[in-house]
C-alpha cells in the first residue's frame, strides 16, 4: 500500500534512526462530545511548548455533539513530521469512557503502551439497535479484568466517580490528567499551572484536587479493579424471550408495498408475485406495525411473552 | 398469562372471510380504518351481534359489508337518516355508521347536522379521502385546493369544509379527527367515541391510493400515508414537515367533548310524560 499516511510515517522513521533520541511521544486522547477530550489534548500542547518541543495535534470533533466520538492525536518531540499516530504506535491511549477506549485500543503500542481509561460507561442510542424486548445493547461487555490479561499496565480508574464525589462530574477529565502526568516526563507542577488556566475560575480548586487525586491514584494504583459502572440487566429482563411468528395470507395481499416499507427491520419484501415475505424471521421484533398498516388484513403476527415474575 | 397471544385481537373472526380478498384498491386506507374501528369494538368487548353498522354508498360504506355483524348497507348519503330510526327503535343495540367524505358531507350534509342537533347516541365515522372514490374520482366538499380531479380538471378552487368543525358547530357532542397513520391512536380515539353517550364524530384521513393519488402524483401508497403527517399541525403532532400534503392543516385528537342531553332519553321521557297527560285528560 502507497497511502501518503504510510510514506510520511516511513520519512519519520529514518529520520529518528537508532541512537538518536528523537521519535515523536504519542498520545492519543478518546472519549465522546462533551467530555474534555480537546481540553486535555490543549494542556499537553501548551506543556510541550512551554519545554520547547515541537507538537502536533490533529481532532476530530465536528461530528461529536454532545455524546458523538472525539478523539485527539498528539504527537510531541525534538522533530515531528506527522501530525496522526499510525496504528500500533501510541505511547499512551487515554480514554475517557470505557467503550471508547476499547475501540481505539489498536492504536496502542503493543509491548510499551500505557492504556488509562475511565471505566464510566456511557451507552449511545446506537447501541440499543437491537429493539428486541430483553436484547442486549451493542455495548462493548469486556471487562476490565479481561482487558488486564492483555495489558497487565492498565490503569482503568473511576474518575468520574472521583469527580462526582468531589464535587463536579466534568473534573474527570482533570483526575485523568493527573493519571497521564504520571506517564510523561513533565514535572506536576507544569500541569497544575496550565489547567488552572484552561479551566473556569470558579473550578481552579476542584480541578487542583481532581488531578492530584488521579495523579496519587496512578503513582499507587490500588489492588482491586474499579467495577465497571454498568449495573447488569435485571434478571427478569435478561431472561425475556419472545418468540414471534408472522402469518401471511398471501391470497390477501395486493402488493402495496406499506408494510415492506414501514417495517423497522426491514424484513419483509415483495417477491416475484408481488405478494409479501419475511426474509429474515429472526429480525422481526414483533413491534405490529405490519398489522396495522395493512389495508387488506394479509399480515397477522403472532407472539408470546412469558409475563415477568 | 404464560406464553398465551399477547394480543387477541385476530381481525379476521369478526370479518366474513368468505368475500376476501376484499374490493379495494392496493394501499387504500379505508382498511386501515376498518381495522383500528373492529380493534376499538373488540377493546370494548361489544358483541357483534348488539352492533349495528350502517353505511352509504361509496368504498368507504362499502367496508361495512365485509364485516360479520348486523349491516345495512343504504342509499347514498342516508345512513344516519337509516341508523336515527334505527337507534330510536332499537336503543339496545350499538349503532354505528361508516360514510364518506363526498357520502357525508356532499348528499348526505344535511342528515349529518340535522343528527348532530339531535345527538342521539351513536357513532358516526367519516373516510375522508378527499374524493369521490368509488364512482371515479370528482370533487368533494373536502378535497384540497388545486387538487385535480375529474370534475376539476384545472384544479379544485373552491373553499374546503373543515367537517369536525361542522359537527361541532351543528351540536355533535364528541368530535375527533386521526389519520390512519396512527393506528392505535385512531382505535383509542374509536373507543372514546364509541363510549360516549351522544353524537359522536370521527373524521378519519384516509387516502384515496389509486384515483385521488395517481391523479395528483402523490406517491405510492407507502408515500401517501407516510406523508400525513405532514398535514397535522405542529401542536397535536410533534414534527411538521415543510410541505404539507394536505395544506389544510389538521388538528388531530378528540376536539370537542361536550355534555348534551341524549336525545333518546329525552324522546322517550317526553313521550311517556305526554302519554300521561292524555291518558289523564281522557280518563
Ligand atoms: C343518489 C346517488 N347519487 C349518486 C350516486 C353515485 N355515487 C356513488 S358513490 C358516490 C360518492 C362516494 O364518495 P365518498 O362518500 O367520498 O366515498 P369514497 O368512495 O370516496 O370512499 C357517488 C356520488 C349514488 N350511488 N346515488
Ligand atoms: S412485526 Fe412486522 S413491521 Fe414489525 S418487525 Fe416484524 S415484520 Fe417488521
Ligand atoms: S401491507 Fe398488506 S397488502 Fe400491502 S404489501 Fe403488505 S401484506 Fe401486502
Ligand atoms: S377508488 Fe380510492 S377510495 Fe376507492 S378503493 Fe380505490 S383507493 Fe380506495
Ligand atoms: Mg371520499
Amino acid at each position: 500500500m502507497n497511502s501518503p499516511l504510510q510514506s510520511t510515517v516511513v520519512a519519520e522513521r529514518r529520520h529518528s534512526a537508532p541512537g538518536e533520541s528523537t521519535a515523536a511521544t504519542n498520545v492519543l486522547v478518546v472519549g465522546v462530545g462533551g467530555q474534555g477530550v480537546i481540553m486535555i489534548s490543549k494542556v499537553i500542547a501548551l506543556l510541550c511548548q512551554q519545554h520547547r518541543l515541537q507538537v502536533k495535534q490533529s481532532e476530530v470533533h465536528g461530528m461529536a455533539k454532545r455524546g458523538g466520538v472525539v478523539f485527539s492525536h498528539v504527537r510531541f518531540g525534538e522533530q515531528v513530521y506527522s501530525p496522526t499516530i499510525p496504528a500500533g504506535e501510541a505511547d499512551v491511549v487515554l480514554a475517557l469512557e470505557w467503550a471508547e477506549g476499547l475501540r481505539w485500543l489498536k492504536y496502542l503500542n503493543p509491548e510499551t503502551g500505557t492504556f488509562i481509561v475511565d471505566t464510566q460507561q456511557i451507552v449511545p442510542p446506537f447501541a440499543c439497535r437491537n429493539r428486541k424486548p430483553g436484547g442486549l445493547p451493542g455495548y462493548d461487555q469486556l471487562t476490565v479484568d479481561q482487558i488486564r490479561t492483555r495489558l497487565p499496565g492498565i490503569l482503568a480508574l473511576d474518575a468520574s466517580g472521583a469527580a462526582t464525589e468531589l464535587g463536579n462530574p466534568k473534573a474527570a477529565n482533570t483526575v485523568l490528567l493527573g493519571a497521564l502526568s504520571t506517564a510523561l516526563e513533565f514535572p506536576a507542577e507544569g500541569w497544575q499551572e496550565l489547567i488552572a488556566g484552561a479551566v473556569p475560575a470558579r473550578t481552579v480548586e476542584i480541578n487542583r484536587q481532581a488531578f492530584n487525586m488521579g495523579r496519587e491514584w496512578a503513582l499507587h494504583p490500588p489492588t482491586e479493579a474499579p467495577r465497571l459502572d454498568k449495573s447488569p440487566p435485571p434478571a427478569s429482563v435478561q431472561t425475556l424471550e419472545r418468540s414471534v411468528h408472522l402469518e401471511i395470507t398471501d391470497a390477501w395481499c395486493k402488493g402495496c408495498d406499506i408494510c415492506v416499507k414501514t417495517c423497522p427491520e426491514r424484513c419483509l419484501v415483495l417477491n416475484a408475485h408481488q405478494v409479501v415475505e419475511i426474509t429474515d424471521p429472526g429480525a422481526c421484533t414483533g413491534c405490529r406495525m405490519c398489522e396495522w398498516l395493512c389495508p387488506d388484513f394479509a399480515i397477522r403476527l403472532h407472539s408470546s411473552i412469558p409475563e415477568p415474575e | 398469562m404464560q406464553g398465551t397471544e399477547h394480543s387477541d385481537f385476530d381481525i379476521r373472526d369478526y370479518l366474513r372471510t368468505d368475500l376476501f380478498p376484499h374490493f379495494m384498491c392496493p394501499g387504500c386506507g379505508h382498511g386501515i380504518a376498518l381495522r383500528a374501528l373492529l380493534w376499538a369494538l373488540h377493546e370494548l368487548d361489544i358483541s357483534m351481534n348488539n352492533l349495528a353498522l350502517v353505511s352509504g354508498i361509496g368504498c368507504s360504506g362499502r367496508t361495512a359489508a365485509y364485516v360479520d355483524t348486523n349491516t345495512m348497507h343504504v342509499t347514498h348519503g342516508r345512513p344516519l337518516a337509516f341508523a336515527t330510526g334505527l337507534k330510536l327503535a332499537r336503543p339496545d343495540l350499538e349503532v354505528v355508521v361508516i360514510t364518506g367524505d363526498g357520502d357525508c358531507l356532499a348528499i348526505g350534509g344535511n342528515h349529518l347536522i340535522h343528527a348532530c342537533r339531535r345527538n342521539l347516541d351513536m357513532t358516526c365515522v367519516m373516510l375522508n379521502n378527499e374524493v369521490y372514490g368509488m364512482t371515479g374520482g370528482q370533487v368533494s366538499p373536502t378535497t384540497s385546493n388545486d387538487r385535480f380531479t375529474t370534475t376539476t380538471p384545472l384544479g379544485n378552487h373552491e373553499p374546503v369544509f373543515d367537517a369536525c368543525e361542522l359537527a361541532t358547530a351543528a351540536g355533535a357532542s364528541l368530535v375527533g379527527r386521526e389519520i390512519t397513520l396512527q393506528t392505535p391512536s385512531l382505535k383509542d380515539l374509536f373507543k372514546t367515541a364509541l363510549s360516549h353517550r351522544g353524537f359522536s364524530f370521527v373524521e378519519v384521513i384516509s387516502d384515496c391510493t389509486e384515483i385521488y393519488g395517481r391523479k395528483n402524483d402523490l406517491g405510492n401508497s407507502t408515500e401517501m400515508i407516510l406523508k400525513q403527517k405532514s398535514g397535522i399541525r405542529p401542536e397535536s403532532y410533534g414534527n411538521a414537515v415543510e410541505h404539507p400534503f394536505r395544506p389544510g392543516d389538521w388538528k388531530t385528537g378528540i376536539l370537542t367533548r361536550v355534555e348534551r342531553p341524549e336525545y333518546g332519553d329525552s324522546y322517550r321521557q317526553h313521550i311517556a310524560t305526554k302519554q300521561r297527560a292524555v291518558k289523564t285528560v281522557t280518563k
